[in-house]
C-alpha cells in the first residue's frame, strides 16, 4: 500500500466548526484529541493511494466523553479502557473483556434474547452492565487498537462479531443473520458456512441521545467512504463495520488455471464485496477462510473465472 | 556535588545525564503516565537499554515481543522456566533449582524444573506472544506474589518458591492456577524480570482498599496484599457458572496486564 500524508493537517474543517474526519463530529479544533472519540487532532490523515484512510491509534491515556461519563484509553500494544462512571449511567459489555472493577461499582448481567441461537453461533450468552457511580475496565485480547465510534441519534452500524467492546446506555444492540452464508456439500452431507459469522451485530443510537460504540481491532485500521454504486472487495475475516447502508455479497474470483480444473476450490478466492454508499473499515488481521468445496447454494453473489 | 536521578519506577539513583535508569532499565526524564483511575503504566523499556544486576548485566532487545539478554558474570547466576530459554552460549553451564513439590507442580501444570545458568556467558529468554518485560527491583527482605508462568528470569540473590493460593474457592473458581510463584530475598537487594501479555499497569493499594481483578489479568503482588476469590452477584453461561473476581486487599503494589495469554502446560 502506497501510503502518503494528507495536506488537510489537524483542521478537517470546511469552513466553519471543525468535524473530526474520523467521527465525522463537531469536535474542538484546539484539543490534542477529540473528545467525542479519541482521535488524535493534531495529526495530518495518513491516505493510501487507493483511498483508505489509516485510522490513527487512540493516544495512551486520551480521553473520551459520553454523557456525564467519560472513558480513558491506557497503553499501546493492547489498550485497556478505564471508564469513570457517572451516577445513573452505564455501559455494557461482554463479561470476558472484564479486566478490573472498583468494589464498589454495580455489576449486573444484562441478557439478550434468542439464547440458543448465540450459544449455537459462538457469540457472548450474556453481556453485562456496569453502572455509576463507579469505576470499570476493559481490554481486548489481542494486539491492535481501540475505535471510538461515537453514534448520532437514528444512525446504525454493522460490526462483525468479537468486534464489540462497550457501548453506552445510549446505544441499542441487536443482531441479525450474517448477509452473506454458503451451503457446501462434502460427500452425502451439507452443512451451513458463514465467512462473516452467523450474525452480525448490530449498533444504534436510541432515541434523541447521542451513544459511544467501542470496538477492539486486531492489528490497524483502515476507513473508506464508498459513494453510490461504488464496490470494494474484501477479505470477509477483515471487515470490521460498515455503515447500515453498505451492501454486502459473495464473490468468487478463479485465477487462470491453464486448462487445469481439478479442485478448482483449491486457489479459488473469496471475497465479500462491500457496496456503496456507505462508510466500511477493515482489520490488517484476519482470519484464514476456510477451503470451502462444493457451494451448492448460497445467499447470492457472482464469480470471475480468469 | 554531583545531582542524581531517581528512577521513577525503581527509585533508584543513577548520574545526572543518564537516559535509562542502570537497575531496572526504566526510561528516565520521562513523566509517568497515571490514568485518572490510579493505575500506572509500566515504563516501556527503550529497544537495547542495558541495566545492572549484581556484576551482571542485562540487555532488553525488541518491542513487541522483548528478549532478555543476560550477560553474567563469574559467579553470578539466575533462574528461570527451561522453555522460555531463547538461545545461550554453548560454555553456559545449565542445571536444575532445587525446588520441592515437583510433583505437585507437575499435577499443576507447572514446569517441573526451574533451570539455573551460571556465568561466566550469556543466555537469552523471551516469552511467547506480545507484551512487555516488566522489571521489579526487590530491596532486602522483600516478598512478591507473580502469576504462573509470567516470571522471565530472577537473579541468584532472589529466593525462587511457589504458594498454593489458599482457599479452596480460589482454587477452583480462581481462575489464576493452584500456585503462585513467590520471590523472597533476604540479606541482599535481587532483580526479577516479568513478561506481562499486553500493557502492564501497576497500582498501590493503602491499607483495607480493594479492587477486584479479572483473575486472567493479574500479574503481580506485594506479598502484603491479599488475594481472595469473590463471587459476582450474577451467572454466566448455559450451565449457570458464577462468575469470579480476585479481591485484592491492600497495603501494596498490585499489577494487571491487558490481555490474557492461555498457555499450553509444559
Amino acid at each position: 500500500m502506497s501510503v502518503s500524508s494528507g495536506s488537510t493537517g489537524a483542521s478537517g474543517t470546511g469552513g466553519g466548526a471543525y468535524i473530526c474526519r474520523y467521527c465525522r463530529l463537531p469536535s474542538d479544533a484546539q484539543a490534542v484529541n477529540c473528545p467525542n472519540c479519541g482521535a488524535p487532532v493534531d495529526v495530518s490523515a495518513v491516505v493510501s493511494g487507493s483511498g483508505w484512510v489509516e485510522q490513527p491509534p487512540v493516544r495512551d491515556m486520551a480521553r473520551i466523553q459520553f454523557g456525564r461519563s467519560r472513558c480513558q484509553v491506557a497503553g499501546t500494544l493492547v489498550p485497556s479502557v478505564d471508564f469513570a462512571l457517572a451516577a445513573d449511567e452505564g455501559v455494557y459489555f461482554s463479561h470476558h473483556t472484564l479486566l478490573w472493577t472498583g468494589a464498589g461499582t454495580n455489576l449486573e448481567a444484562w441478557s439478550k434474547g434468542s439464547f440458543f441461537n448465540r450459544m449455537y453461533a459462538g457469540m457472548p450468552l450474556v453481556l453485562m452492565r456496569a453502572s455509576g457511580p463507579g469505576q470499570v475496565a476493559l481490554s481486548g485480547d489481542r494486539p491492535g487498537e481501540v475505535v471510538g465510534l461515537p453514534i448520532p441519534p437514528g444512525r446504525a452500524f454493522l460490526v462483525r462479531e468479537h468486534a464489540f467492546l462497550a457501548a453506552s446506555d445510549a446505544v441499542g444492540y441487536t443482531w441479525q443473520p450474517a448477509p452473506v452464508w454458503l451451503q457446501v456439500q462434502d460427500g452425502d452431507s451439507s452443512e451451513y458456512e458463514y465467512p462473516l459469522g452467523q450474525y452480525v451485530d448490530v449498533f444504534v443510537a436510541e432515541g434523541d441521545r447521542p451513544g459511544l460504540l467501542l470496538l477492539h481491532c486486531p492489528g490497524n485500521l483502515f476507513v473508506r467512504d464508498l459513494a453510490p454504486g461504488q464496490s470494494v472487495l474484501v477479505q470477509p475475516g477483515g471487515l470490521v463495520y460498515t455503515d447500515a447502508s453498505v451492501g454486502y455479497s459473495l464473490h468468487l474470483e478463479y485465477p487462470a488455471s491453464q486448462g487445469l480444473s481439478w479442485r478448482s476450490y483449491n486457489y479459488r478466492t473469496m471475497w465479500l464485496r462491500l457496496a456503496g454508499p456507505g462508510r466500511v473499515a477493515v482489520r490488517s488481521v484476519f482470519e484464514r477462510p476456510e477451503r470451502y468445496a462444493n457451494i451448492v447454494a448460497s445467499s447470492g453473489g457472482t464469480q470471475q473465472r480468469w | 556535588m554531583m545531582e542524581r536521578l531517581e528512577c521513577q519506577w525503581c527509585h533508584a539513583q543513577n548520574p545526572e545525564g543518564s537516559r535509562s535508569c542502570e537497575h531496572c532499565g526504566a526510561p528516565l526524564a520521562t513523566a509517568a503516565l497515571v490514568s485518572d483511575s490510579g493505575w500506572r503504566e509500566a515504563p516501556r523499556l527503550r529497544d537495547m537499554v542495558r541495566f545492572q544486576f549484581s556484576n551482571s548485566t542485562c540487555q532488553v532487545e525488541g518491542e513487541l515481543v522483548p528478549v532478555a539478554e543476560v550477560d553474567l558474570s563469574a559467579g553470578d547466576s539466575v533462574i528461570f522456566e527451561h522453555h522460555a530459554m531463547l538461545w545461550k552460549d554453548e560454555s553456559v553451564p545449565v542445571g536444575v533449582y532445587p525446588l520441592g513439590g515437583g510433583l505437585k507442580r507437575s499435577l499443576a501444570g507447572m514446569p517441573y524444573v526451574v533451570t539455573q545458568a551460571s556465568g561466566p556467558g550469556r543466555v537469552a529468554l523471551s516469552r511467547d506472544a506480545p507484551g512487555e518485560v516488566v522489571t521489579l527491583l526487590l530491596h532486602p527482605s522483600m516478598e512478591v506474589d507473580v502469576r504462573e508462568h509470567a516470571f522471565l528470569v530472577a537473579s541468584h540473590t532472589v529466593r525462587y518458591s511457589f504458594e498454593r493460593v489458599k482457599g479452596l474457592a480460589n482454587v477452583v473458581h480462581g481462575g489464576s492456577g493452584m500456585y503462585l510463584d513467590r520471590f523472597v530475598t533476604s540479606g541482599e537487594p535481587g532483580i526479577v524480570l516479568l513478561h506481562g501479555y499486553g500493557n502492564v499497569f501497576e497500582r498501590t493499594l493503602g491499607p483495607g482498599e480493594k479492587i477486584l481483578v479479572e483473575p486472567g489479568g493479574y500479574l503481580y503482588k506485594d506479598s502484603s496484599v491479599t488475594m481472595t476469590a469473590r463471587q459476582l452477584n450474577l451467572r454466566t453461561g448455559l450451565l449457570h457458572r458464577g462468575m469470579y473476581m480476585a479481591e485484592m486487599t491492600g497495603p501494596g503494589r498490585v499489577g494487571i496486564q491487558s490481555m490474557y495469554h492461555h498457555h499450553v502446560s509444559e
